[in-house]
């Protein structure tokens, strides 16, 4: 897992390459799959060659298990969404921890940030139960 | 000598098996969890306890039904032996485990008793004769259930002003679903047995039974709703604050709260907790087999439980 740390800063968005993260959103969705399966339904329009070079790049980066399917692989994510998004986090923090040169600043930006986030967050969640509860009173109304 | 030998073997025999199960679940319980795939989440919960508690459990069965009779049968009391460097050492080892884990429960719950007398002063029981009393108080957290042998929800003047009729009832119908789960006794067994590595375990047995209290306080689209409105008024209250160890809020954590509203949001009869007694189904004929395991074995058992103690001592 420390090996995945490093591939991940600052988030594993931004440190893997947009195609290998879509691959990767694609296999979290499926749970796994061939390069084949993953070109059939269309949503990714790249050549065979290319999704293959990058499926295999992320198994050398340990984010992926194969196994031998016939001639082919079967890819599936070694881990999870959240555990790979929980290292990205812990990694961010811990650089921003140690990048200051008063201790006490960094995680005074930190719990501002947090503090900000939060109330975005509820916001959002408010708005999300707001919606929601004027499509149960239409439902009911009906 | 032979008490304190048969003391002593029990304890050394305790303390290995209770260190090596607790790393073995430290290290294995999301692979438990990833291949037994509990559909709700009080069944995640209950097995999140139960992967928890299993060495803790496991050590003091093999240890009563074993260790502790092989020695009692099969060992010649008069012989002069001493009680042995190995058994010497793993048995006070084991002793130390048990004094450390009890001062930890009996700070926790001395802590709690103390914040609990605080949040009593200046409040009123909400409603009388109620099995589970509902304390409404200035001084408590916003929403919380604390105790164990005689538990109390307490709701602030804050959380009241805020809530809703709807949103209050759904809300301490979670709390009191932690009462009935017995929540708080098990964080106090947590506290009782150390190890260190378990962590994540009981972070996600925390989250678990947050949501199994979710799924047991609504039984419709309108209360999913009504304890999502909660959810999010109470976090708008601040209430992370810092609570006794045998206390449960009804918010866990920032991470966990969008995650349960939107759980809630998407609220369907499924997460409904369904009658437990299909349970028994399975339980019963398990345990009823081990029962028979143990009794078609236990002569043998025994043998080889005393070679193996034997061994320690040498």
């Amino acid at each position: 897992m420390k090996k995945v740390f490093g591939l991940l800063r600052p988030s594993p968005a931004t440190r893997l390459g947009p195609l290998e993260f879509e691959l990767l959103q694609s296999l979290w969705a499926r749970g796994s799959a061939t390069v084949r399966e993953l070109l059939a339904d269309g949503s990714i329009a790249l050549a065979y060659t290319t999704v293959m070079t990058t499926l295999d790049r992320l198994y050398k980066k340990q984010l992926l298990d194969r196994v031998s399917e016939g001639r082919a692989f079967r890819y599936s994510p070694r881990h999870t969404r959240q555990e790979l998004e929980k290292a990205a986090a812990g990694e961010t923090i811990r650089q921003l921890l140690d990048s200051g040169t008063t201790a006490s600043l960094p995680l005074s930006y930190l719990v501002e940030a947090v503090s900000e986030h939060d109330a975005r967050l509820l916001d959002e969640l408010q708005r999300l139960l707001d919606e929601k509860r004027r499509e149960l009173r239409e439902q009911e109304e009906q | 000598m032979f008490a304190a030998r048969c003391i002593g073997v029990s304890l050394a025999v305790f303390v290995l098996m209770y260190a090596a199960l607790s790393l073995a679940v430290s290290r294995g319980w999301r692979f438990v969890v990833k291949v037994w795939k509990p559909r709700l989440a009080g069944s995640s919960a209950d097995l999140l306890f139960g992967l928890r508690m299993a060495p803790l459990a496991v050590a003091a069965g093999v240890t009563l039904l074993f260790t502790l009779p092989s020695f009692l049968w099969l060992e010649p009391r008069f012989a002069d032996e001493a009680i042995g460097s190995a058994p010497l050492t793993l048995g006070v080892a084991c002793l130390l485990l048990f004094a450390a884990g009890m001062v930890r429960a009996i700070t926790a719950q001395f802590r709690t008793s103390r914040a609990v007398a605080e949040w009593l002063e200046g409040g009123s029981v909400m409603e009388a004769g109620a099995k589970v009393p509902v304390v409404r108080t200035p001084n408590a957290p916003n929403l919380t259930v604390a105790g164990v042998r005689s538990p109390r929800v307490f709701v602030s003047e804050a959380t009241m002003a805020a809530l809703s009729p709807a949103e209050l009832r759904t809300a301490v119908r979670h709390e009191l679903s932690h009462v009935r789960r017995y929540d708080n006794l098990k964080k106090l067994l947590f506290r009782f047995a150390i190890f260190p590595g378990m962590g994540d375990l009981q972070r996600q047995w925390s989250e678990a039974t947050e949501m199994a209290a979710d799924d047991a306080a609504v039984s419709s689209r309108r209360e999913a709703l009504d304890l999502a409105a909660a959810l999010i008024k109470v976090s708008r209250l601040g209430s992370l604050e810092s609570s006794p160890a045998l206390a449960i809020g009804l918010l866990h954590s920032s991470t966990a709260l969008s995650a349960r509203i939107e759980r809630l949001f998407e609220w369907r009869t499924v997460h409904a907790p369904r009658s437990q007694s299909r349970s028994w189904r399975y339980s019963l004929p398990a345990g009823a087999a081990v029962i028979v395991l143990v009794a078609l074995t236990y002569s043998a058992a025994l043998l080889r439980m005393h070679a193996l103690t034997e061994w320690l001592v040498r």
